[in-house]
């Protein structure tokens, strides 16, 4: 089984294109993944009540996990919005800084990353160690690091040391040996597969998972069994 | 067949790697690429005149890697001197906008770009963002040079097709490590299929994103036979004998 923890439906203000869950669902049965972890764009630019009320509706059609976007624009609005979670039993949160405009930085980001800690939520964070990291650390967080580019890896691997909440995602991992640098430095339980499917060229990764040298368990670790682990079981 | 045209050899400072000729061959092999343009990693990064006299070096025996000499426009007058050394050894040339620092609209890059065309060579020359509609002004201007928009602008993907109405004599080449969905077909719709090449940026990134991409884009025979192998063979004019 394939699963995805980084798929979005909405429409993406920057590139102006949409994609509603029936064309997720299209796009995630052509490149044979089975499902995944679901946000919204909506939540995470516009309304985060319709819009996870909008991932979780169709999450719930297609057998995928639902993610609560937060806007960090609304940091009061995010800890409602976290409560909301939690009272649904989502375990799922993403957080999007760079797309919100809310520098890495920020004491909001460190605040509400405990408070999701605290609350035992997984964090899906677009960004990478380099822009958002510093807000993650020494917190006992767990986090998915859903643009983490090679060129930084070897960051995410210093840090994943004294981190064992830090995970990353496979999509910008895209040089050769990446995966495997990152096996042996920080193992198999640190790398889901995460492609973005229908907004990003998912055969790109889906590619590298079919031509890594993955022993059958981490094979599986990484399609599927590390998001299953923080999503909180089956979807 | 399979002509990558953006590819490199040596060590990268990213991650551990060997940065030898053996390692090209092992990806290639693992992707069926035939034929394999490389510039020097040294060149691009650090020292041109070091690196291509280390690339020459490093594939002179291997007829699978095909050098592209690395030019830096902000030192043109040891760029000639070498090319007058090496000449025979190299297909083209690459130019990096970025380590160079020389945006593709310079004055500089004009300037190397009329020492490709004096010399017959193509020039990949590395794109981002709007730089690219720069790049093709610069071709323009320049009698004779033919030049590749390597990485197609990057995220300015968008402005390839307008890209190619500024010149004849400008190529598109699409490898990305943020390969958006879509973007090689949404390009091809709109331009002739002879202006695009295939390159992977390989060893840099793995060919798998830029085999990834065009598969997504579902090339008709015409075009993959273009796409992948031809327009490489005759902008490069490549002996494949």
């Amino acid at each position: 089984m394939i699963a995805d923890c980084d798929l979005l439906i909405g429409r993406e203000i920057t590139s102006g294109l949409r994609q509603t869950p029936e064309q997720l669902a299209g796009q995630l049965a052509q490149a044979a993944i089975d499902g995944g972890a679901l946000a919204s764009l909506r939540a995470l630019q516009f309304d985060v009540q319709t819009g996870n009320d909008e991932a979780a509706g169709a999450a719930l059609r297609y057998g995928w996990w639902p993610v609560y976007g937060i806007d960090l624009r609304d940091p009061l609005g995010a800890e409602q919005e976290m409560d909301r979670a939690a009272d649904h039993g989502v375990r799922l949160l993403r957080l999007a800084p760079g797309r919100q405009e809310i520098a890495g930085t920020a004491p909001r980001l460190r605040i509400l990353v405990r408070r999701a800690t605290e609350l035992g939520m997984t964090l899906l964070v677009e960004g990478s160690t380099v822009d958002v990291g510093t807000g993650m650390l020494g917190l006992g967080a767990s986090v998915v690091f859903l643009d983490q580019h090679f060129y930084d890896l070897g960051e995410f691997i210093l840090l994943a040391r004294d981190e064992p909440g830090f995970h990353v995602s496979t999509r910008l991992l895209g040089s050769p040996g990446a995966w495997e640098l990152l096996l042996e430095h920080a193992g198999p339980e640190r790398l889901l597969l995460g492609t973005r499917a229908g907004w990003f060229e998912e055969h790109a990764v889906l590619d590298q998972l079919k031509g890594s040298p993955l022993a059958p368990e981490e094979r599986e670790l990484i399609a599927g069994g590390n998001l299953r682990r923080l999503a909180g079981g089956s979807s | 067949m399979i002509v990558d045209v953006h590819g490199h050899l040596g060590p990268w400072f990213f991650f551990p790697s060997e940065g030898t000729a053996a390692e090209n061959l092992r990806v290639m092999d693992a992707y069926g690429i035939d034929i394999q343009l490389v510039s020097s990693v040294e060149a691009v990064t650090y020292d041109p005149v070091a690196g291509n006299a280390a690339l020459a070096e490093a594939i002179g025996d291997e007829p699978r890697l095909r050098g592209l000499f690395v030019i830096d426009p902000r030192d043109l007058a040891a760029a000639e001197q070498q090319l007058d050394e090496l000449r025979g050894l190299f297909v083209g040339v690459k130019i990096h906008t970025h380590y160079s620092a020389t945006p593709a609209g310079s004055p500089a890059m004009a300037d190397a770009l009329r020492l490709c065309a004096d010399a017959d060579l193509p020039a990949l020359v590395h794109t981002w963002g709007t730089e690219i509609l720069d790049l093709a002004d610069t071709v323009a201007s320049v009698p004779g040079a033919r030049a590749i928009a390597g990485h197609m602008g990057g995220p300015a993907w968008r402005l390839a097709p307008e890209a190619l109405t500024r010149t004849d004599r400008l190529w598109l080449e699409p490898c990305y490590s943020r390969p958006d969905a879509g973007r090689v077909r949404w390009v091809l719709d709109r331009i002739d299929p002879q202006r695009m090449l295939f390159g992977t940026d390989s060893t840099l990134i793995d060919p798998a994103l830029a085999f990834g991409a065009i598969r997504a884009a579902h090339l008709s025979a015409e075009e993959e036979r273009l796409v992948m192998s031809a327009n490489a063979i005759d902008l490069f004019d490549l002996d494949l004998s």
